[in-house]
This record gives structure tokens, C-alpha cells and sequence, in this order.
């Protein structure tokens, strides 16, 4: 949760940050990202490890200059380490193996030779070197547990049939999986990014909350009391900005 | 593509997302035909949702360029979830997630907006939970509180009665107003039967009929308190104290830290993690190859891995190094449990080692996961017909040829196999064949000679049975031994030959109880055909352990000389014995169980003579033992194993055969007169003490018995042996001197041959 709250992290500049951030590292972020996400897909990782490697990698960054790294080394034991701390262990061979076939597509797996071995052992150094830069503190709350909650109730106030009809959940959950291509996970609370990605979700489908108008209180006030509109907008349009990223970069 | 999906969110953003979409979707086929003809409806349907909604648009500029880029993956009907559960009972416990009071609490939705979603989203089949508020003649009224299907409403404020109509409730008792069982304040679970939507009246049964077919396990009728659903009782609390957030009370609940929450709520929302959705274009997980996946290119890597330590394998294997070979392989397979390479070099040296039979399981295992596999195919061939061969000379015939049509069967080109088979099929053909003219020529031979010899032989008899007396008493311990593994390997041999041979020497006996020289041969035809019969059809389970035993006695046989040598003369005797004593054998009953001690301590007085020929009778697995025992001795030493296990095969057969007609040999008359004198004889013989016969006799008596025996065996099987002989030959080498013994002049080895066969007539002709 201390991660999330964004104190650590410049609270105060994180909508300037999203603007001011040069395009270069970002897209750079974004194709690091997309590596973490893919081969966490080919590894058979599920979102909240794959969610942990990738805010891991993004908290590594807010600290530390690109330059001072190898981006995908970083993320590679990004993976190894959100295996260990989500309880969901991988393999470094595995890692190593996910990971190459990624960078040289088609080509056979590594031979477990000296080169192997040196590879493997940069990335429990890098490993060991992150911890240290994220002072140990690499469990994060994040909004996935939030958003089915919110998804539950929602789908108990909604018609049942626009419910089946409309893919409410799904798109939702697509869209907090790909918000994690940008480093909206350190600068938005958990509970506030759920929020968000309901809205968008709904919104995409035009499906209306039932009796909105008439009461007190939005739906998405409910879910989060210090939630206001304009960080909902906030929210969206940045996630709608690594959008565009994923047409820029191929 | 999901038109309603599309109409439904171009309902909502207007005529602006349609002008997007048509702009960025241009080159999609399925758009462009959709939005041709739902151009005009859309634009039709856009202006009443009111003006209110149009400033929000504008502010919705992004999301909809958003959603007209991403329209593809959105509108997709694979997008959709496959098919969500139509509606769940709400006893899901708190452990599972954090169940929460109803939304439109939260939100203070005006309690008649609330009464219209009610009965807008309400469903027959649904489950209710009211109160009564009244019983009626027709039925009872029931306040509802809670839902317990379907959708979680609060409705505990909106007043909504339901009728329970007579025939709708089930009579508790035979007798009386089934309403009589209900009292006002009940809490009543019931479903949903009938919905006036317009009326806003409903009509409930307490039938679970009336509830869809997953719901059917459900009690309805009076239920306690405890038994409401969870939400509605977060819901009451929640309105005794109003304060309370939606975000503490879900942090509060133990199913929001149950580390298990996430997976079971993507289930029940339906979405798939094995293929995460994702809007982004390069993450679109149906696109990933299985090959790129980790279980894959770990198993692609184990592969090569292992192939590596096969080839250092190979290597260490050319060079001689068998032991770093095996391990290797052995590493290899670690490795990667199923490489072909592997178990098929790991085959390849086992078989190069001698262990025929683990090659073999190496190679079907190859060929199991890669059937295609040439290598493994034609060393299993290969390693099947020669081990194959291998069974062939351990006389399993039927399970040497079991091999070669294996590899036949495996390869239907492979020379070697076929060969091998044809000439196993030629040889046992060729056994057959060649034992029946060997029987008929002995038969002739018989018939000749028995006549003419027949002074010399009585005299031979008496003299020889003389001296076996005394040396079966030297042997009997040998013979002791032996009995017990004879025991083993007779009472393990088939049962279908022996049942063959019963029939048939009944048959035999049958025929007449009066012996006559036709019917001395015939039997003899018989007993020769039979005993063909075993040798071509062996037992091959009980063979290798008799085939060990005999070793041992062999080795220990062979340190003394003089016991082993005596045998030979005891199994003519006790051939003899069969025939003669059949006069006796009353009168021996009574010792029998002390003559088998005797027989066994190695007794080596004379009283002990008479029991021990009866038993021969009575016992006759015993006696077979003996004859067993003392034929594998001197086979042994004059040829190889293979025959040597082959007579003992004939022998067993030939004791077996006693058996169930030992009964008769009690009470049946003595045979023939001939029998009689002998007997006569012989009974004197015992008595005489011919103890004092001095070693030096013994041993060329013996000697002439062996010489004699080859000799007749070597005409019972020689011929038919004729591809054996090689081997004969090294078996014989290495006991050089059974040769010796068979340099005997000429004239004596035929007189004993005829004694032999005399004998060996004799023997029979009890059976009949």
C-alpha cells in the first residue's frame, strides 16, 4: 500500500510527470513493459505477479536513471523477483529461455553452457540490486482485487441481461492489465485505478448505472469516498495515452 | 462482430463515435458493411437520449476516439465471455471474497426508482425471502426482505407483498389445512412463479419446481434467521449504521484478504487468465505460439541437453568405456525421461552387454514415443532374434518363435527374423518327424531281438540289479537332494500335457491288462511320441530352475565319482522295479512312510530294499525324483544341456505317468511270467548280500551301463539333433570322460542296448 500511495514517488507532479516525461523514455517503458507482460503470458504468470514485475520495474526507474541499466535485464529479474514475492515461483532457466526466444525469435533455446550460467547469475545480482534500490519494499496493493469487487456489486444493480450482453468485466480487467505498460500503478491509488477502468469500461459500451441521476451519491463515490471526477479523467486519459503508444510501437 | 454491442454504445456516444469509427475502421470489412446499415437507425436513435448527454460528450472526445481505434477488439464476439452463469444461490460464505450490501444502498437510490428496477429486472425462478404478513383462505401474503437467487437488491423498505397461492404450498400432513402449518412472521423462502410487471404484483410457490434446475437442491418453505443470505445481514447492519464506507466494510471482511479472492472472483465474473485479455495489439495472447511458451522451450532445451550427453555417451562407448556410457544415457534420460536417443544408444549397449531383455524394454520404449525411429526398430529386430536364438537353445522353443514374430511383426522385411523362424519351424517339424521313425525302428528292433536275448538278459538282470541294490544305497542321498527339486519342477510343469498323457495311457491300459510284445511296442511308439511331444513343447517356466539345480548336482555329483555312477544302474532297476513289484506291493503299504526316512537317511541295509521299491509304486513323484536325478547325471556328462534337459523332460513325463494308474498296479495280477521269475530273482539278489562286490566291478559295470546309455540316446535323438551337434561337441569337451566310457567293445554295448530296451518295455507295460 506504501508504495502505491505515491509520496515515495512525487505525488504532487505526477499529472505534470505524465506530460513532461519525455516521449523517448516512456516508449522505451512501454516496449520493456510489453516484453515483461508477454513473456509473464509465456511463462503462464497470472495478472498480480505479471502486475508486480511490471510496477517492480517501474518503481526501479523512478529511482534510478535509464541509462545506469539494461532494461530488459532489469526486467527479467523484475519477473523472477514478483514470482517470489507473489508466491508464484518461476525458474530463472525458464526466465532466461522466455526471454531469448523473445529477443531472437525462431531461434533454438540456449545450450546450458558457461554463458547460460553467466546470464542466469547477472540476473540474481540484478535482483539483489533492486531490492536494495526498493529498500525491500516490493508488495504492492494493487486494483485488481478491488475492481472484481467493484464488478460484483455493479453486476447485482445492473439489468442481467445488458450484463451478459455487454463484456463489462473482461474489458475491464484488459484495461487494468494494460495500464501497467505506463507507471500509472505508482502515481494513482489502487482503489481509484479500479475505479477508472470501470468507468472507461463502461463507458466504451455505453452502459448506463440504473437510476444514476436520481442518487445521492455517483457509483463511483461509493467505491471510493476521496475518488473526485477529475482524477477519474485523469486516469483516463492517460491510460488512453499508452493507448496510442501501442499503434506508435509495433 | 456483435451488432447489438455496437448499436448499444453508438446509442450512447452519438453520431460523433459513428463518423470516428467509420474514419479508423474504413479498412475493416465487417465495419464497413455494419456501419452502412446501422448508419441511419444509430443517427435516428441518437437525439432522445437529450440534450444533457451532448456536453458530455465532448468531454468523452478521447474515450471515443478510443474506442473507434480499439472498436476491432472491443465489438469482437470473441471478446465476449464465453457464457457467465445464469444466477448463483447467495450462500457463498464470507471466506471466499468480501461480500458487500447491496450497491443502491450506498448510492441512496430513492426507494421508488428502486421498486421499478425491482420489478424490472425481477425473474420467474427466482428465489425470494419474505415475511407473511397474512394467511388467507386462498393462500398467505408475504412481505419480501431479501433475494436469494439471481440479483442482490436491497428491497427490505420497498413494501413488496407476493401471494403464496393455496395449491402452491405443500401439506405437511395428511389431514388439514396445509396453511395451517404457517403462522403470520414467518420467514418463507420461496420462488418466483408468476410477475405482474405492469401490476407490480407477484405470485410465489413453495414448490422447487418452480425453480430452474440448478437451483432445484434448494429447501424452500419456513427458514430460520441464520439462514438469510449473507449480504442482506451486511445490509441491515450497514443501515443501523450508515456511516460505514463501502471501502471499510469490504477491507473488514476476511474474504478481501483471502489470498485465493482474486482467482475465485475471475471465475465467477468469467474471465480466462490462461489467455489474458488485453486491448493492446502486440499482447493479444491467441497470437503467441505455443512454441514460445516456457514449457515448451524447456522441453526443447531438456532435449538437446540430453542429446549432448548421448553423444558424449556415443563416445565413451566407442572407445571402450562402457561404464561413463551408461552414464551418460543414464544422465540423458534424467534429463529428458522420453528421448529416443537416448534409451535407443542406452538399448544398443545393454545389448551389446548380454542383457538382451533390457535392450529390448529400451527399444519398445523408444518406439513407443517415436514410433518412426529407424534405429530403434532395427535394433529391436535384431535384439528380438537373437534373443530369440538365445531361447531357442534354452529349448523355449514356443517363446523364441513368440520373438521372431515379434520382430516380424515389427519389420516385416527383416531377413534374419524370418529365417530364424523358418528354421525353427523346420527343426521342430524335423524333431517330430525323425523321433517317430526312431520309435518305429526301435519297435522292430525289440520285437527281433527280445525273443533271442532273452536268456542272456535274465542273466545280466540278476546280476546288475545285484549290484544296483548296493549302490543305490550309496546313493541315495544324491537322489535325495534331487527329489526335492524334482518336486518343484514337476508340479510346475503344464497341465495340459500331462492331462494328454493321462488320457492316453489310460487308452493304453484299456487295450488289454494281459501284456503281449504287440502291445509292449505300441506302448513304447506311445511313450516315445509323447516324450517328443515334451521335448518339442517345454515348460519354460520351470526349466531354468531345474536347469540350475541340475548345475549343483552336477558339481556336487561330480566329486564323487563312485555315487554318481551309481545311479545309472539304479534307474534300469527301478524301471525294473516298477514291473516286478506290482506282486508286492500290498504287503509293502504299511512301510512306506518308514522307508522314505530310511530312503532318505541313506540307510544302507538291505531292509530298507523292499519298501523302497514299493514306494517307487505309490510315490511315484519321488521315484521319478530318483530317475530324474540319476539320468540328468549321466546325460549330463554325455552331452550337452540341452538334451540333458530334454530327457529329464521325458523322464518326468514318463514317472507323471504312473500316477493315476498306480491303483491298479495293487490289485492287478502279476503281468507276465516273466516278471514273476525276475522278480523271484531279484528278491533273492537282495537278500544275498552282494555287498561284498568289489569296487573295481562296480565301476565297469557302471562304465558298460553309461556307455550303453549314450549309445541309446545318441541313436533316440542323434539324428534329429544333427543342427546341435557343434555344441554337442564343446559340452562334451568339457566332460571328456563320458567319452571314455563309451569305448566299449561293440558287442557288449549292443548286448546292454538290448538289455535297455528290454528293460525300458518292461517298464510300460504296467501302464497298460
Amino acid at each position: 500500500m506504501e508504495a502505491v500511495r505515491p509520496d515515495s514517488c512525487e505525488r504532487g507532479t505526477a499529472a505534470a510527470r505524465a506530460e513532461e516525461r519525455p516521449a523517448p523514455e516512456a516508449r522505451a517503458h512501454f516496449r520493456v513493459t510489453r516484453f515483461i507482460m508477454e513473456a509473464g503470458v509465456k511463462l503462464g504468470m497470472q495478472s498480480i505477479p505479471i502486475a508486480t514485475a511490471c510496477t517492480i520495474y517501474h518503481k526501479f526507474f523512478c529511482e534510478i536513471n535509464l541509462d545506469a541499466y539494461d532494461l530488459y535485464l532489469v526486467a527479467m529479474s523484475s519477473l523472477y523477483l514478483a514470482g517470489k514475492v507473489e508466491e508464484q515461483h518461476l525458474r530463472t532457466r525458464d526466465i532466461i529461455n522466455v526471454s531469448h526466444r523473445y529477443f531472437n525469435p525462431g531461434s533454438e533455446p540456449l545450450e546450458l553452457d558457461s554463458r547460460f550460467w553467466e546470464l542466469r547469475d547477472s540476473i540474481v545480482q540484478c535482483e539483489l540490486l533492486m531490492l536494495r534500490v526498493l529498500r525491500f519494499q516490493v508488495s504492492f496493493q494493487h486494483p485488481h482485487k478491488y475492481l472484481l469487487h467493484y464488478l460484483i456489486s455493479l453486476k447485482n444493480w445492473l439489468n442481467r441481461y445488458s450484463w451478459q450482453r455487454t463484456p463489462i468485466s473482461v474489458t475491464a480487467w484488459a484495461l487494468l492489465r494494460d495500464s501497467y505498460h505506463g507507471g500509472l500503478c505508482l502515481r494513482f491509488q489502487a482503489q481509484h485505478l479500479a475505479v477508472a477502468v470501470l468507468y472507461l469500461a463502461l463507458q466504451v459500451y455505453g452502459v448506463e448505472v440504473p437510476a444514476e441521476g436520481e442518487a445521492e451519491k455517483p457509483w463511483w463515490q461509493v467505491f471510493s469516498d476521496d475518488l473526485t471526477k477529475p482524477i477519474i479523467d485523469n486516469i483516463v486519459s492517460d491510460l488512453i495515452q499508452i493507448y496510442t503508444m501501442d499503434t506508435e510501437i509495433p | 462482430m456483435d451488432r447489438d454491442l455496437l448499436r448499444q454504445s453508438l446509442g450512447c456516444h452519438g453520431p460523433a463515435l459513428l463518423s470516428l469509427l467509420r474514419s479508423e475502421q474504413q479498412d475493416n470489412p465487417h465495419f464497413r458493411s455494419l456501419l452502412g446499415t446501422t448508419a441511419e437507425p444509430a443517427r435516428g436513435a441518437a437525439p432522445p437520449p437529450g440534450a444533457g448527454r451532448k456536453e458530455k460528450r465532448v468531454d468523452n472526445i478521447e474515450i471515443q476516439k478510443f474506442i473507434s481505434k480499439k472498436a476491432d477488439l472491443l465489438f469482437a464476439l470473441s471478446w465476449k465471455p464465453d457464457a457467465s452463469v445464469p444466477s448463483e444461490v447467495h450462500d457463498d460464505n464470507d471466506n471466499h471474497y468480501a461480500v458487500m450490501p447491496p450497491l443502491e444502498q450506498f448510492m441512496e437510490i430513492p426507494s421508488m426508482d428502486r421498486r421499478e428496477l425491482f420489478f424490472r429486472d425481477i425473474e420467474r425462478g427466482d428465489i425470494v425471502i419474505g415475511r407473511i404478513s397474512s394467511i388467507r383462505e386462498f393462500g398467505f401474503f408475504m412481505v419480501l426482505i431479501c433475494l436469494g437467487s439471481g440479483i442482490m437488491r436491497d428491497i427490505s423498505h420497498l413494501e413488496i407483498t407476493a401471494l403464496c397461492p393455496l395449491r402452491d404450498v405443500p401439506s405437511h400432513s395428511n389431514h388439514g389445512d396445509p396453511l395451517s402449518y404457517y403462522q403470520t412472521g414467518d420467514i418463507i423462502r420461496a420462488g418466483i412463479k408468476d410477475i405482474d410487471r405492469y401490476h407490480e404484483k407477484l405470485a410465489v410457490s413453495l414448490y422447487s419446481s418452480s425453480l430452474p434446475p440448478h437451483l432445484s437442491g434448494i429447501k424452500l418453505g419456513v427458514i430460520t434467521s441464520e439462514e438469510l443470505p449473507l449480504y442482506y445481514r451486511r445490509s441491515v447492519e450497514l443501515n443501523s449504521n450508515s456511516l460505514e464506507s463501502y471501502e471499510n466494510i469490504m477491507q473488514s471482511s476476511l474474504g478481501f484478504v483471502n489470498p485465493g479472492v482474486v482467482e475465485f472472483l475471475l471465475e465467477k465474473l468469467g474471465i480466462d487468465e490462461s489467455h489474458p485479455p488485453s486491448l493492446m495489439r502486440g499482447l493479444q495472447s491467441k497470437n503467441f505460439s505455443e512454441d514460445d511458451f516456457a514449457s515448451a522451450l524447456r522441453k526443447k532445451q531438456s532435449a538437446s541437453w540430453a542429446l549432448k550427453c548421448v553423444k558424449i555417451g556415443v563416445d565413451y562407448f566407442k572407445v571402450g568405456r562402457h561404464v561413463d556410457a551408461m552414464n551418460e544415457y543414464n544422465k540423458a534420460l534424467e534429463i529428458d525421461k522420453q528421448n529416443v536417443e537416448a534409451l535407443v544408444a542406452r538399448g544398443a549397449l545393454y545389448a551389446t552387454k548380454g542383457s538382451l531383455n533390457k535392450a529390448i524394454e529400451d527399444f519398445e520404449l523408444a518406439l513407443e514415443n517415436c514410433p518412426t525411429h529407424r534405429n530403434a526398430r532395427k535394433y529391436l529386430c535384431q535384439t528380438l532374434v537373437e534373443r530369440g536364438g538365445q531361447l531357442e537353445e534354452e529349448e523355449k522353443f514356443l517363446n523364441a518363435e513368440s520373438y521372431y514374430k515379434k520382430a516380424l511383426a515389427l519389420d516385416e522385411t527383416f531377413k534374419d527374423a524370418e529365417d530364424a523362424l523358418q528354421k525353427l519351424h523346420k527343426y521342430m517339424q524335423k524333431s517330430l518327424e525323425l523321433r517317430e521313425k526312431q520309435a518305429e525302428k526301435e519297435e522292430k528292433q525289440k520285437t527281433k531281438k527280445i525273443e533271442t536275448s532273452a536268456e542272456k538278459l535274465r542273466k545280466l538282470l540278476k546280476e546288475e540289479k545285484r549290484l544296483k541294490k548296493k549302490r543305490r544305497k550309496s546313493s541315495s542321498s544324491s537322489s535325495s537332494v534331487s527329489s526335492a527339486d524334482e518336486s518343484i519342477s514337476s508340479s510346475s510343469s503344464s497341465s495340459s500335457s500331462s492331462h494328454k498323457r493321462h488320457k492316453k495311457s489310460k487308452r493304453n491300459r484299456s487295450e488289454s491288462s494281459r501284456s503281449s510284445k504287440r502291445h509292449w511296442s505300441k506302448t513304447s511308439s506311445g511313450y516315445t511320441d509323447q516324450s517328443r511331444k515334451d521335448d518339442c513343447y517345454p515348460v519354460p517356466t520351470n526349466t531354468s530352475a531345474s536347469f540350475l539345480n541340475q548345475k549343483q548336482e552336477v558339481e556336487k555329483l561330480l566329486e564323487k565319482q563312485d555315487r554318481l555312477q551309481c545311479p545309472n544302474a539304479q534307474v534300469k532297476e527301478k524301471e525294473k522295479g516298477l514291473l516286478t513289484s506290482s506282486v508286492e506291493v500290498p504287503d509293502d503299504l504299511g512301510g512306506r512312510s518308514d522307508l522314505y526316512n530310511s530312503y532318505k537317511t541313506q540307510a544302507g541295509s538291505s531292509k530298507t530294499e523292499k519298501p523302497y521299491k514299493s514306494e517307487k509304486h505309490f510315490s511315484s513323484r519321488r521315484n521319478s525324483s530318483d530317475c530324474f536325478s540319476r539320468n540328468s547325471e549321466d546325460k549330463m556328462k554325455a552331452s550337452s544341456y540341452r538334451r540333458f534337459e530334454k530327457d529329464t523332460e521325458g523322464r518326468k513325463d514318463h514317472s507323471r505317468r504312473w500316477e493315476p494308474s498306480s491303483g491298479k498296479y495293487s490289485t492287478s495280477p502279476a503281468s507276465s511270467d516273466y516278471a514273476w521269475k525276475s522278480l523271484e530273482k531279484q528278491k533273492k539278489c537282495m537278500y544275498s548280500g552282494s555287498r561284498d562286490v568289489s569296487k573295481h566291478e562296480q565301476r565297469h559295470q557302471l562304465n558298460t551301463n553309461e556307455g550303453e546309455r549314450a549309445h541309446d540316446k545318441e541313436d533316440g535323438c542323434g539324428e534329429g539333433n544333427k543342427a546341435e551337434a557343434p555344441e554337442d561337441i564343446l559340452n562334451n569337451k568339457e566332460q571328456p570322460e563320458s567319452r571314455v566310457k563309451k569305448n566299449l567293445p561293440q558287442n557288449l554295448l549292443n548286448i546292454f542296448n538290448q538289455i535297455a530296451e528290454f528293460e525300458k518295455e518292461k517298464g510300460n507295460k504296467p501302464k497298460k
